[in-house]
């Protein structure tokens, strides 16, 4: 017999840093400059420089919540969900976007005009037949600005009708209702504009970055181009909720408007405009929809409607000027739980609420719901048709939003997939997920490009670098869990086959149309998406729709040309600016890197990456 | 005992109520646990144990065991073979009570009995099943009255987990596993034996919740390893290694007794089987002499991979492999990084070189060489040991590693070799065994399990708890954590499997998102303090295959899709099945079964073989239209391009170019592959320890082993006496460096040595 050690306990406060009741003092955010070769990116074109760091103050837990001294590891309570920093970036006044000098508008433009019209209509066919006999650069990249593409709900005059009241008066923006400084609603916690608001308001270079940034249950406005820029403009704290998402209207910014929208864990949404700090509260208390919105972003080009991706795998389309009102499902089939056939309902849109539907006096607008499982983030193509959709069960999905149709459904080598981006001419869709891999997809050829493999932990943002994107070089940046922030050059002829796939493809070079000729599923989907835009209610076929998970032998491997730690903290969020790179983290760092400066770097102007000498003629052409 | 067995045969087919907790219907219950919630609606019970929820008593820091047992126990096949392996088929196990006396169920639900059984008193010890005396000493019928929760103090804190594990005890019924069925598997008392009465004991008592007292396993386990004597906190991933190992050669013993049984005559064998007094194994020997043989490797088949190290000599180019088997993969950790990445790590090369240098047969020397770990043969059950203990020289001891290392509810593996089969299997996360506390030398496990129709479940020694999926990722680990993930268990799946349950997962989110509408007042704050405010966890109840040939049809199943056909591209991949792992249930059915079984499949085959054809067919249809369409648009298109001729040749001339760059990409490639290699944490020296590095390979010997098992049995001896008394960092001759500096013959011998034990970390022997 020997005696018993007492039975284990959780060590009570032995581990250094163990999260304790701290004080409840609002912090300010800080400002710090490092230097040195560890906070520099060195890449083909140069080297970028860490301009500086800006940490935004976590804020106290709010009073009401009972510091928790000594949490029990274990405990089972569902805590709701939080997201690390993320910005929404705006310039008031941009130049014109550099990026669109790249494209040869001229060249552009002749040649659609030859084009028949049928074809026109779509201009994702125009670029993949020219690329299909390998002369896309004469078209490469359709500047989407300046084509007119379908509004969505334009069909229905219920919805245009708001729309026109809203065009007549541009100038005169429509505000919120409510001011959030004065309001009462236990929903907000504090207002904190800046003692000398006005004064930074007219301060701000109109070229400037805006920016908001969400960090734990606050939501800060700060002006990034100001020399005090680790100053706030306004800091709102909310009581519990935490914003997991925002995003800036494009379309209404002017120098005395900005239309933001964040969504909220508690599934509440807030369209906020900041400069009038008037505000309104929409989907209150999930109304329409209980669970937390994921992501959201203000439809392209429209003025008061914005997509909200919500946890339950629903995407809902609000109006920001609409009234909620109890949503219940109008389409019943595809409200039913039990699927007639459960194989057809995965490959196909369940429609809650068409956008043509009679009752558009009350929010929501539209609403779809992908499937059950948590919607990541989602992205709207620059033509302004589609909407890629990632999610928690590692589907990745291409909806067309203005026929309300699911075109393609894809699943990732394996675990969820979080973030998704398009390349600058609609013609490539990126996702990041929990597989580590970056992967590249082809809308046109409907078929997964290239996996890139470099990440050490879950790839959590994507974006591609406008700037150093060409028709036939794309620049794509990625920011992970693994505190690391990877540069890729992809160009279409680069690709790097695996090592058993590349032994049969040494006769031709490899480019995207020959890759295509191996795919006689993914050929089989093209036709259809070509004849998609004449008949939008025919049902789709299953097999064309999902796509199975390409085997990792058949898969091009991409490397990336830049890997560097470029935080302490997982970065969750990543963006690129005309001079700079911004990155933030789940701590709240908004770092902010310098691009190489001109005549540091030989071709720093130049639209061709470093990587393929090969473009320079394409560009010249 | 009659009433005994007659109460727990009527409860078992049909009646679902009665089968319910008794406590569950005891009016003056206040408020079920979580637990009983989950399991109100819950149907009959079923025969393979899968619906059977039991914590497991906690003797005192025996934590470890209580969290690997249950990892084990919900691993569907792994419970399958414990329960068949000495043959016998589940109707059999069924009547058993009806037949005659086996009772192997202990139910002492007396609260004095309970308290007293402080670890493995020496009357425990001491006592050995008497069949005779084994009926229950109290009946379990009212264990309501016993624990009654209004008879607690409110003033103890109803959330805690000492509370909930008095509970848990209290409520019962508490199988007290002091009693051994060797005999009755004939069997030779092991490990394997008493792991195989826990579990036949929980999957035959009646109630699906309860408690289990491991006296005996432990008793054994501490009677035959020293190091697991002490009281002392132990090491999971240590003891998971030697139970595993345990098992393979208790299974790998008595088939090779088996073999020498039969080959005596069947009559001596019967009377054999007499003498042991059970009717059971009496139809043993005639039953299951053939399959059972072909059956003992099913440890391997289940925990088995291969790894196959590539050691290339830098001085004569020659390349040498060797496969190597392990039951378990210990990787190295580092800070920020996914477990993807800490596989790939593994895979990663490795110079050996100063004093690790290779010997080279071809040169004939030791010579500098680089090594790589790659996976050759993918497990079906990929235990991960996430090395979180690491020695650290500084302070001459082990330290906890709280890097935060992210895991995915699925995985593939990338580090396999060209040639392995099923590359790109689908793992699914099943099992996560928590180490929480502050350092190696003391803290508790727990483990988190994905039940096959419960959703996951958080067994914490006696306390059982329902909790929702995305709790698994808790354990990640970071700054501020003190519990993090240490054993991970994925279990092979299909892609089909997989978007099934997260259809059933949907499915129960969905349901409580539209609950949570109906109360409004609720859903203002969703999620706060979910338990408040009724059942805040999201259970997917998947939709159980109930067909018997559920695992076998998942031998064979692809778990990438297979690969289109077209001429460009024949086909690499498709065959996914691994014929090894062929005949899984083959003990289980009756030939007569078998056959039918297999006739099915074979009808099943020709079926999806045509169907291949017509989608095949439909391809080719499809493609050709494609074709014609494209030629027709390329036309339309021809007026278009003529415009842009110019740059069209421009077009094909950088095409060329691209080409070249393409073959030049292959060398550049080389070049972000160093930058990866950067450590961001160094916090391993790579002189030391990380010769611990590849040690993982936790297995004794190879499938067909028990052929040189006498002398393998005598080096473990040995072994076991050399292993007790080390200090930590001192290490046995088990380290894989070590062989590879010497010849080839001694290597082998070497690394047999290393089986024999699987112990590298003897550093955790305390």
């Amino acid at each position: 017999m020997f005696v018993l050690p007492p039975p284990p306990r959780y060590p009570a406060g032995g581990y250094p840093g163990a999260p304790g009741g701290g004080p409840l003092i609002e912090t300010n955010n800080t400002l710090t400059h490092p230097t040195g070769p560890e906070h520099q990116l060195v890449v083909g074109e140069g080297t970028y420089v860490l301009r500086d760091d800006l940490h935004l103050a976590t804020p106290p837990p709010h009073p009401s919540e009972a510091p928790v001294h000594n949490p029990n590891p274990l405990a089972t309570t569902v805590s709701p969900p939080t997201a690390g920093t993320k910005l929404s970036v705006v310039v008031i006044a941009p130049r014109q976007q550099s990026y669109q000098r790249l494209y040869r508008l001229d060249t552009t433009n002749s040649t659609r005009s030859q084009v028949p019209p049928s074809i026109q209509e779509s201009p994702h066919e125009t670029n993949s037949q020219a690329s299909d006999a390998g002369s896309h650069s004469a078209n490469g990249v359709t500047p989407f600005e300046g084509l007119h593409a379908p509004a969505f709900g334009e069909g229905n005059p219920l919805l245009s009708i708001v729309n026109g009241k809203d065009a007549k008066d541009p100038l005169k923006r429509r505000k919120p209702k409510s001011n959030i400084v004065k309001s009462n609603s236990s929903f907000v916690s504090r207002v904190i504009p800046h003692e000398a608001l006005s004064k930074r308001l007219q301060e701000h270079n109109p070229n400037g970055l805006y920016a908001f940034a969400n960090v734990n249950r606050a939501l800060q406005w700060l002006d990034l181009s100001s020399p005090t820029k680790e100053e706030h403009m306004t800091k709102i704290l909310f009581t519990k909720a935490h914003a997991l998402c925002h995003d800036v209207n494009l379309v209404t910014r002017g120098p005395n408007h900005i239309d933001m929208i964040m969504g909220f864990s508690t599934g509440d949404i807030i369209w906020y405009e900041p400069m009038s700090q008037k505000y309104v509260r929409i989907n209150k208390n999930g109304v329409i929809n209980g669970t937390a919105v994921s992501d959201i972003r203000w439809l392209p080009n429209s003025e008061n409607l914005f997509l909200a991706a919500h946890m339950d795998g629903s995407l809902v389309v609000y109006d920001k000027e609409k009234e909620d009102a109890l949503f219940v499902a109008e389409d019943q089939a595809a409200t039913g739980e039990v699927a007639p056939n459960e194989k057809e309902r995965k490959a196909a849109l369940a429609v809650k609420k068409s956008v043509n539907s009679k009752n558009q006096k009350t929010n929501p607008v539209s609403y779809w719901k992908t499937s059950n499982s948590k919607i990541n983030a989602f992205a709207f193509s620059p033509d302004c048709r589609h909407v890629a959709v990632v999610s928690e069960d590692g589907s990745f999905r291409i909806i067309d939003f203005l026929s309300e149709q699911l075109l393609h459904l894809y699943t990732s080598y394996y675990g969820g997939m979080i973030c998704v981006c398009w390349s600058p001419d609609g013609r490539y869709i990126v996702t990041g997920g929990q597989d580590d891999l970056v992967s590249i997809w082809a809308l046109e050829d409907s078929m997964l490009v290239a996996r890139c493999q470099g990440h050490n932990s879950w790839v959590t943002a994507v974006a591609f670098d406008p700037w150093r994107c060409d028709e036939r070089n794309y620049r794509i940046g990625s920011v992970g869990e693994d505190c690391r922030l990877l540069l890729w050059d992809f160009s279409v002829g680069m690709l790097h086959r695996p090592r058993a796939a590349s032994v049969r493809q040494q006769r031709g070079s490899i480019t995207s149309a020959t890759l295509k000729m191996q795919k006689s599923r993914a050929d089989g989907s093209t036709t259809r998406l070509r004849s998609n835009s004449n008949l939008t209610t025919a049902s789709l076929d299953e097999d064309e729709i999902v796509h199975p998970v390409e085997p990792r032998a058949r898969t091009a491997i991409l490397p990336p040309v830049m890997a560097k730690k470029a935080d302490d903290h997982p970065l969750c969020w990543l963006g690129f600016e005309e001079d700079c790179i911004i990155t933030s983290c789940s701590n709240g760092h908004i770092r902010t890197w310098d691009r190489p400066k001109e005549g540091a770097g030989s071709d720093d102007d130049e639209p061709s990456t470093t990587s393929t000498s090969a473009s320079a003629p394409a560009s010249s052409a | 005992m009659t009433s005994f067995f007659g109460r727990f045969k009527g409860t078992s087919p049909a009646s679902p109520a009665s089968s319910n907790t008794p406590a569950k219907k005891d009016p003056h219950l206040p408020q079920p646990t979580p637990l009983e919630k989950l399991l109100a609606d819950a149907g009959p019970l079923r025969g393979d144990g899968s619906d059977k929820f039991f914590g497991f008593e906690n003797f005192g820091s025996t934590c470890y065991c209580n969290s690997i047992i249950q990892c084990l126990y919900y691993s569907v096949p792994f419970r399958e073979q414990v329960i068949n392996f000495p043959s016998r088929s589940p109707p059999e196990v069924l009547e058993r009570p009806a037949q005659g006396p086996l009772p192997r169920l202990n139910t002492d639900l007396s609260p004095l009995a309970n308290s007293q059984n402080a670890a493995l008193s020496p009357k425990g010890r001491n006592s050995i099943s008497s069949p005779s005396t084994a009926s229950p000493r109290k009946p379990v019928t009212t264990p309501g009255a016993v624990n009654n929760p209004q008879g607690m103090k409110p003033e103890d804190n109803k959330d805690s987990p000492e509370y909930k594990k008095k509970m848990a005890m209290a409520a019962g019924p508490v199988l007290t596993m002091d009693y051994e069925n060797s005999k009755a598997y004939g069997m030779s008392e092991s490990l394997f034996t008493s792991l195989k009465d826990i579990f036949e004991a929980v999957i035959a008592h009646r109630s699906r919740m309860g408690v289990v007292s491991p006296n005996k396993f432990l008793e054994i386990l501490r009677r035959e390893n020293e190091m697991f004597r002490t009281p002392m906190h132990q090491d999971a991933h240590e003891f998971l290694n030697l139970l595993l190992n345990e098992v393979m050669e208790n299974v790998e013993q008595f088939s090779r007794q088996r073999i020498t049984e039969v080959g005596d005559s069947d009559s001596k064998s019967d009377s054999n089987a007499l003498s042991v007094a059970s009717t059971q194994t009496a139809s043993v020997p005639d039953r299951t002499s053939v399959p059972s043989l072909n059956n003992t490797g099913w440890v391997h088949e289940l925990f088995e991979g291969t790894l196959t190290s590539e050691t290339r000599c830098l001085t004569c180019e020659n390349t040498s492999q060797r496969d190597e088997a392990f039951l378990d993969l210990s990787v190295d950790l580092d800070q920020h990084s996914s477990v993807t990445s800490c596989l790939r790590k593994f895979s990663e090369e490795e110079m050996l070189c100063e004093r690790n240098k290779f010997h080279c047969d071809n040169c004939g020397g030791l010579q500098e060489a680089e090594k790589r770990m790659k996976i050759k043969r993918l497990p079906r059950i990929l235990a991960l040991h996430l090395k979180r203990f690491k020695y650290t020289e500084d302070l001459q001891r082990l330290q906890k590693l709280f890097h935060r290392v992210v895991y995915p509810y699925y995985l593939r593996l990338f580090n396999t070799t060209d040639d392995a089969e099923d590359p790109d299997r689908l793992y699914e996360l099943y099992a996560v065994v928590v180490h929480i506390g502050g350092g190696p030398y003391h803290g508790h496990y727990v483990s988190i399990i994905k039940t096959q129709d419960r959703g996951w479940l958080l067994f914490d020694d006696e306390m059982v708890e329902p909790v929702d999926k995305a709790y698994v990722r808790n354990f990640f680990g970071g700054e501020n954590a003190l519990a993090c993930a240490y054993v991970l268990f994925y279990q092979e799946t299909t892609l089909e499997a997989m978007q099934k349950e997260q259809e059933a997962e949907g499915l129960a989110a969905a349901k409580h998102a539209t609950e949570l509408h109906q109360e409004p007042l609720s859903a203002a704050i969703p999620k706060q303090n979910g338990v408040a405010n009724g059942h805040p966890l999201q259970h997917a109840t998947t939709p159980v295959v109930e067909s018997e040939d559920q695992f076998v049809s998942l031998g064979h199943a692809a778990t990438a899709p297979p690969i289109p056909h077209d001429p460009h591209n024949p086909p690499e991949n498709i065959v996914t099945s691994i014929p090894i792992l062929s005949p899984k249930k083959s003990n289980l059915q009756s030939k007569k079964e078998k056959a039918e079984k297999a006739k099915e499949e074979k009808e099943k085959k020709a079926q999806e073989k045509e169907l291949e054809k017509q989608a095949k067919q439909k391809r080719k249809e499809m493609e050709l239209k494609r074709r014609e369409n494209y030629k027709k648009q390329e036309e339309d298109l021809r007026a278009a391009l003529a415009a842009s001729k110019l740059s069209a040749k421009n077009e094909a001339d950088l095409r060329r170019s691209h080409t070249q760059v393409d073959g030049s990409e292959n060398l550049s490639e080389k070049e972000p592959h160093v930058q990866e290699k950067e450590k961001e944490n160094g916090f391993t020296s790579k002189g030391g320890l990380s010769r611990f590095r590849h040690s993982s390979m936790s297995i004794r010997h190879k499938p067909k082993f028990w052929s040189h098992r006498d002398k393998h049995e005598s080096e473990a001896k040995t072994d076991t006496e050399h292993v007790g008394p080390q200090t930590p960092g001192v290490e046995t001759g088990s380290q894989d460096v070590t062989p590879n500096a010497t010849p080839d013959k001694p290597e082998k011998e070497k690394s047999k040595n290393r089986f024999s034990l699987g112990r590298k970390k003897s550093t955790f022997h305390l």
